[in-house]
């Protein structure tokens, strides 16, 4: 399988809090890859320094083998980004917001409505489209920014922490609409720090905390590995 | 360029909001509303008043002052044989039920008193209903009525002990003449009169330049602030669209609503300026004298000041940039802007209450260090001839901006877009269960 992120012994350090200490891991193409670890982790900002965010005081990243930070442009023009908590634009309405945000990515008018209506059927919202997004709950918020973010195709969606804070209905449409895209060809690397939604939505999953890779594999691998009955349980002996 | 035009017409529709458009409709029907108001109480104030008089003395001198009063703006009407007796009480009650403003008592044995020198009061009454600005205007008329008395009793004096000299000429046995000298021109006339017209045509301008820089810092302040609380700037600054047409869609955006708004207010304004000014006029005589001193701004004049005014707008919306990237939400963002109004206010308030080269040294390279005190300043160095200042002022400025432009741009590239002040709540919850 190819690999479509490497990323090698990446440190980032805010000040004096070291949030990363030097992590590594590679994505393949087609496949849901998840940082999964507590708050304060390193996710967030692991995630920002391979959407070219913010840069790593240390280590490097390869997107289809090109190096990041010499090709910013080239990394912002074929990946998404979906940000922790992200909001839209509130005084738009959310089919403005699909445009606006389709305008960046579309070669021309008519691609930008291939992706205008995608982006409408991925969302499921219909005719609340056409309603300002102040009027939105945070689930339709969430939906329509995942909409968003897989309406282009990227070759990578990066979604942090897409369904934290939703309900857990609005958490499960969210999983299946990121399920049911990657089968499209887009690979997605996500982060969580709910572990037990992480097993039914995700290949692969690394455990991240304080900064550290510990541990990399499939689910079942993991499990397997540390003989429980879940991720969270896997976790929790890791860190012992 | 077509993505840049994507991201601009967003902004401008960001900033463009119903609020934003019920508050300058709101403003200029205020503005309208007050400016005609204004005009209708200052017409109010220039009508002839009619003053009723209570004659106790009836003596040769109290007839003939009031035979010589019936002229200016007031109309004198007596009251003596329309009320029952010749009573003040009665005279009072009377002028109050005919809804009179002003009612004058002459008092008995006041040609006696007067023929030996000796001052006697005369009581004047007068009924306040409201407290608009024609009653004030009418109150002053007192004052009028008082001392057409005065002159005439004092000239009668004076022409009884010399009868071949005119009264005028004793009490002012000098007359004047007055120039102004602006630079190298020279022109008869009034300083008071021409300066007090300068300032009624050009007071406007300070308060322009207030508008435009406020609104203008205010709008891409909480444009970004509000980004950044809506949590929808991550996002924006992943697409593909370089960090630098953000910053200056942004300020495009901003600038050219800020203009365009604050322009509006400024119509609004003027019609309510032209409310007040537009009754006093300006006189022929004196709008002669100011364009033969060149005081009047030509088109290069307006044209250099516009300039001023642009880079002024310019460092605003750099500085605001910046500020508002320090800025964690709108309600920060409004703090922010406070240090930024307070160095438009020191210019703007300058301009208005003292000259800048009577400042002393320290203070004066203070003031010329805010870029916002130069298009302040410009307007009256161009009238008065200063260009080497105004040309000072225009590098100067451009010298910041691109200063500004630079290190915001700068900001807007790395990190510190992101991190500067941003808070972050997270507790690490799984570390502590472990
Ligand atoms: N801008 C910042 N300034 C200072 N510290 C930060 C900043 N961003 C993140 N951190 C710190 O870095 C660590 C990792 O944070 P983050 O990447 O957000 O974790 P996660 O997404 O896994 O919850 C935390 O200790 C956090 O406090
Ligand atoms: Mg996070």
């Amino acid at each position: 399988m190819d690999i479509i992120l490497q990323v090698e012994n990446l440190k980032k350090n805010y000040g004096k809090i070291t949030a990363l200490k030097g992590i590594s891991f590679e994505v393949k193409k087609g496949e849901i890859f998840a940082l999964i670890g507590p708050n304060g982790a390193g996710k967030t900002t692991a995630l920002r320094i391979i959407a070219t965010l913010i840069s790593p005081s240390e280590g490097k990243v390869f997107f289809r083998g090109r190096n990041i930070r010499e090709n910013p442009d080239f990394v912002r023009e074929n990946i998404s980004y979906l940000p922790e908590e992200a909001g839209a634009y509130k005084n738009m309405k959310g089919i403005d917001y699909l445009k606006f945000m389709a305008n960046f990515y579309a070669k021309d008018s008519r691609e930008a409505n291939t992706f205008i209506e995608r982006a409408v059927n991925i969302s499921g919202l219909g005719e609340r489209l056409n309603d300002k997004v102040g009027t939105y709950s945070k689930g339709m918020i969430r939906k329509l920014l995942i909409a968003r973010a897989l309406m282009t195709k990227p070759l990578l969606a990066i979604l942090d922490e897409p369904t934290s804070g939703l309900d857990v209905i609005n958490a499960l449409e969210i999983r299946e609409i990121i399920r049911e895209y990657v089968k499209e060809g887009t690979t997605v690397l996500l982060s969580s720090h709910n572990m037990l939604e992480i097993e039914f939505l995700s290949d692969r999953v690394a455990l991240i905390d304080n900064g550290r890779i510990l541990e990399i594999g499939t689910s079942e691998e993991l499990k397997n590995r540390y003989s429980s009955r879940n991720l969270e349980e896997v976790f929790r002996r890791v860190v012992q | 360029m077509k993505k840049f035009s994507n991201l601009l017409k967003k902004e401008i529709k960001e900033l463009v909001t119903a609020q934003l458009i019920v508050s300058l409709i709101f403003t200029i029907i205020l503005f309208n509303f007050m400016g005609s108001l204004i005009k209708s109480e200052a017409k109010k104030g220039f009508e002839k008043r009619n003053i009723y008089v209570l004659d106790l003395d009836r003596s040769n001198l109290s007839t003939e002052v009031l035979n010589n009063l019936s002229f200016g703006n007031f109309r004198i009407k007596l009251v003596n044989d329309l009320i029952e007796k010749e009573d003040k009480n009665l005279a009072i009650k009377y002028t109050k039920e005919n809804n009179i403003d002003f009612l004058m008592v002459i008092p008995k044995d006041f040609e006696k008193s007067i023929s030996k020198f000796k001052p006697k009061e005369v009581e004047i009454y007068s009924f306040i209903r409201s407290l608009s600005m024609g009653s004030s205007i009418g109150s002053s008329l007192i004052n009028q009525v008082i001392d057409a008395i005065n002159r005439f009793i004092s000239n009668n004096f004076l022409k009884s002990k010399f009868p071949e000299v005119d009264p005028e000429v004793l009490k002012n046995p000098i007359k004047s003449k007055e120039f102004i000298v602006v630079k190298d021109k020279l022109a008869e006339g009034s300083s008071s009169q021409v300066i007090s017209m300068i300032y009624s045509q050009s007071i406007f301008i300070p308060i322009i330049l207030m508008m435009v820089i406020m609104f203008t810092s205010q709008m891409v302040l909480s444009a970004i602030a509000m980004e950044k609380q809506d949590k929808t700037l991550e996002t924006l600054l992943t697409v593909p669209i370089s960090r630098k047409q953000i910053v200056i869609a942004k300020m495009m955006g901003a600038g050219i609503v800020g203009i365009i708004s604050a322009g509006i207010y400024m119509l609004g304004y003027r019609s309510f300026m032209g409310g007040i000014m537009g009754e006093v006029g300006t006189s022929e005589i004196t709008s002669q004298i100011i364009q033969k001193l060149g005081l009047k701004l030509t088109t290069s004049g307006y044209i250099l000041l516009g300039i001023s005014l642009f880079l002024a707008i310019l460092c605003a919306l750099a500085l605001s940039t910046i500020l508002g990237v320090l800025a964690e939400d709108l309600k920060s963002a409004q703090s922010m802007i406070l240090p930024l109004i307070f160095l438009i206010m020191i210019p703007y308030f300058l301009s208005f209450f003292s000259d800048i080269n009577s400042l002393s040294l320290p203070i004066k390279i203070f003031v010329l260090a805010i870029p916002f005190s130069h298009p302040f300043l410009a307007s009256s160095n161009i009238l008065l001839g200063n260009y080497s200042l105004v040309f000072y002022g225009i590098i100067y400025m451009l010298v910041v901006f691109i200063i500004l432009i630079f290190i915001s741009a700068r900001i807007f590239s790395t990190d510190k877009v992101l991190t500067m002040k941003l808070r972050f709540g997270g507790k690490k919850l799984f570390k502590k269960a472990s």
